[in-house]
């Protein structure tokens, strides 16, 4: 039991998922909070092949709970770093229904995986916004579409893999995770993931549309962004092949 | 050539990527030339598909990877409608978007999207069909809010976005329970599956056929605006016209489609064909009396959409599935038609407004009464004698299960509802010659119902060439003959209460200026809010958005 509170820490379950969320806001190097993001759930998952019991159904309501919770709060965040981390934990909640239905570890860490990196690449994103404006709000530094289109493509896209869009890993995985959960959990997997929708959408208006009210703002480099896209490439493909489609 | 169906989502796919790639090193006519020239091999790869199929007409399946693609009659002819109707809107978008800002990225979006429906309507998989379908609404949403300047265009958009997220929700349900039931994805052997075992049970002990057809249903109602969710569709219009015509001519059909590829569940769920009948009847109702009472004339062609769609699932309600994709072909080709031709007519008619002035003009435009009418009483009978004597005729040439399995409630709706109106309107014309003008409108009547009709056959065979499955819909959405006469009643009694109504009017002309009762402003305000569903929408989802406030600050944002 105790292995399994220490998982719920690292594969966060509110109120213990508080610590991450604090520690995402309080750190500020960007790569840090994308390594954070990365390292912390396969630690979880880490500590759950460890402790080595199956996961008690009440574990996978209050996953499910946390998940809800945190995707409803994301609906009006407007900061895109703090938004990455309600994101994350959401999404990486949701490992916990994969582990009680009986996966190997190694869809549980892939799992994680896919849930996590798009959130992780959002914080590096945020880190950019916040080096041309000092800050990444929603509706702060409206028109990103227009006075920096690589950006703005990269952030659409990347969001977009952040909620599970397809053709991104996390849309076969959640079909995973809803097959093996069953119909009833599954409901409330399909709302939580239509909540995610409609916070990226929020997020992306405040950022995307409208006019920017800053001149001269410089847009990233092509090769940054070739590089960019290279990885959600990578990230697609690697979905594909590992995911097998999801059912 | 079955490989070369691949191509379709294919060729498409790539000419976005090759915008996006080179778009900031290529001039905007080459932009134009390559998509243009990619969605143009798309369309003659669909029709070179098509003939294909007429040649041998066996349905294939086509792997790759994950997924398929399945090319059966109507994957294929919903393959040379999507290719074709998309060609067009290339065509037209050339110099359309000529001045916009992000002209590369508006192909590339509209290429992404002709991808995306060409591997909705061929789709071969529960997989395939669900990675389209939620693509369509993504696209859809980057389309509508192509202008990012304006605030009404993204507040439209997203209003469609989150409609057709909502339908995502019971698509995938619906796509669980049935690999659940069976372990498998692939389309054909799913229905194949249904057609052996349709008892099988599902979530809660209910029966798996009209579960799944119900929530796919739902799917439908959400993609194609039916009652309630229709309000994102007459919003639409705040995006760029050409995706206007794509959308009313293509993507809202999107309902009507995904329940003819459900079909063999549908044979199963009976109940819920009666649902989709009594929704699609509410929509059309609506639609029509929304698109009536609009003073925006984009707003008023939205609603006319709406009314299509009810019409569509009105067919579909009463088995006639085949009729409901003919009717989205017709209804997508006149209406894709109407969006890209509605800019050149305000341009004309700002110089000449070309209106012959016959009695249409003089009755429409100037409200000038001329010449004579018909006997108030004549009109009213041949109102309600017309459709019967159609209606018998039809039963007598088609044999007795016509009244049962050919949908002739549908004959009643188009050509009873709809004629009902046009006589109401021209008995208030006024025309020089009314028996001239009347017998056009039975002759037209006529042949609308007949060659409906004809179609609906000579469709359905080749759509459903196993006659047994359009058989067994037509019994599943059978209704009992007491109630189907008590429906011919129904609305025999409202078209005489309307000629009832008219002669009242008409009778009492001095008392019309006069001011209206609290019942009719009651019923103004209620229409011209469009009965306050966008605004209990409004208010739920600042409901939601409050609670999410109070959390947030309750946890102080960690």
């Amino acid at each position: 039991m105790t292995l399994l509170l220490i998982a719920a820490l690292f594969l966060p379950l509110y109120p213990l998922s508080v610590p991450l969320n604090a520690l995402l806001a309080r750190v500020r190097s960007p790569v840090a909070r994308f390594v954070l993001l990365l390292i912390w759930p396969q630690v979880g998952v880490a500590v759950l092949a460890q402790a080595g019991t199956a996961v008690p159904s009440w574990l996978v309501g209050w996953a499910l709970f946390t998940a809800a919770l945190y995707a409803l709060r994301l609906l009006t965040c407007r900061d895109l770093g703090r938004a990455a981390g309600y994101l994350a934990t959401s999404a990486i909640a949701l490992t916990w229904g994969l582990a009680a239905s009986a996966s190997g570890i190694e869809q549980v860490a892939l799992f994680a995986l896919w849930m996590s990196l798009p959130a992780a690449l959002t914080t590096l994103l945020d880190g950019m916004l916040v080096r041309r404006f000092g800050a990444a709000y929603a509706g702060l530094c409206p028109g990103l579409g227009s006075a920096l289109p690589r950006y703005a493509g990269l952030l659409v896209v990347t969001v977009l893999a952040a909620v599970a869009t397809p053709p991104f890993p996390g849309f076969f995985a959640l079909l995973g995770l809803m097959h093996g959960l069953g119909s009833s959990a599954a409901v409330v997997v399909l709302l939580i993931w239509l909540v995610w929708a409609w916070a990226a959408v929020r997020l992306l208006q405040g950022f995307v549309a409208g006019t920017c009210r800053e001149e001269g703002i410089e847009d990233l480099q092509p090769g940054s962004v070739l590089a960019w896209v290279g990885v959600l490439a990578a990230f697609v493909g690697a979905g594909f092949f590992f995911t097998g489609g999801g059912l | 050539m079955d490989r070369l169906a691949i191509l379709l989502p294919v060729a498409p796919l790539l000419s976005a990527v090759l915008i996006t790639l080179f778009a900031g090193r290529m001039a905007r006519p080459s932009v134009a030339r390559l998509s243009v020239g990619f969605a143009a091999f798309t369309t003659v790869l669909a029709i070179g598909l098509l003939t294909l199929h007429f040649q041998q007409p066996q349905s294939h399946t086509v792997s790759f990877g994950w997924g398929a693609l399945y090319l059966d009659p109507l994957g294929s002819v919903m393959a040379v409608l999507v290719s074709a109707i998309s060609l067009v809107v290339h065509v037209y978008s050339v110099r359309y978007m000529a001045e916009d800002a992000g002209y590369g990225r508006f192909f590339a979006l509209l290429d992404l999207m002709t991808m995306t429906i060409l591997l909705m309507v061929t789709a071969g998989d529960l997989i395939t069909l669900l990675v389209a379908w939620h693509l369509v609404g993504v696209l859809l949403y980057f389309l509508l809010g192509h202008d990012l300047r304006r605030e009404e265009a993204q507040r439209y958009a997203f209003w469609t976005f989150i409609t057709y997220r909502l339908g995502d929700v019971p698509m995938v349900l619906a796509a669980l329970l049935l690999y659940q039931a069976f372990g498998t994805v692939s389309l054909p052997e799913l229905f194949s599956h249904i057609a052996e075992t349709p008892d099988v049970a599902t979530i809660l002990g209910l029966p798996l056929a009209p579960t799944v057809a119900l929530l796919v249903a739902l799917a439908a109602f959400a993609r194609s605006a039916q009652f309630p969710l229709h309000t994102w569709l007459p919003y639409t219009m705040e995006g760029p016209t050409p995706v206007s015509a794509l959308m009313h001519a293509g993507i809202v059909n999107a309902g009507g489609f995904v329940i003819n590829r459900f079909a063999p569940v549908y044979v199963h769920a009976g109940d819920v064909l009666h649902l989709v009948f009594a929704v699609g009847l509410v929509t059309a109702i609506l639609g029509s009396v929304l698109m009536l009472t609009q003073n925006d004339i984009k707003k008023s062609l939205g609603y006319s959409t709406m009314g299509q769609m009810g019409f569509m699932f009105v067919e579909v309600g009463v088995g006639a599935f085949s009729l409901a994709i003919y009717h989205l072909i017709a209804h997508g080709l006149f209406k894709g038609t109407l969006f890209l031709g509605a800019g050149g007519m305000i341009g004309n008619a700002r110089k000449q407004d070309g209106v012959p002035h016959d009695e249409v003009y003089t009755f429409v435009v100037e409200r000038r009464a001329a010449g004579s009418r018909l006997p108030w009483l004549l009109a009213a009978a041949i109102t309600v004698v017309v459709p019967f004597v159609l209606l018998g005729l039809s039963h007598w040439l088609l044999g007795g299960g016509f009244v049962g399995e050919q949908g002739a409630i549908i004959l009643l709706f188009f050509g009873w509802v709809t004629g009902a109106q046009l006589l109401f309107a021209t008995y208030r014309m006024q025309a020089e010659s009314p028996w001239r003008l009347m017998a056009m409108i039975v002759l037209s009547l006529t042949v609308v119902v007949a060659g409906y009709t004809l179609m609906e056959h000579a469709f359905g065979q080749f759509l459903y060439p196993d006659s047994t499955l359009s058989q067994r819909i037509y019994e599943a959405a059978s209704i009992p003959l007491s109630t189907f006469y008590g429906l011919v009643g129904l609305v025999t009694a409202v078209v005489v209460l309307g000629w009832l109504a008219t002669f009242y009017t008409l009778a009492n002309r001095g008392r019309q200026n006069g001011p209206a009762s609290a019942f009719r402003l009651a019923l103004y305000s209620l229409i011209s809010r469009e009965f306050y569903v966008a605004d209990i929408f409004a208010w739920l989802s600042q409901a939601v958005l409050g609670i999410s406030r109070r959390l947030n600050v309750w946890s102080r944002w960690v």
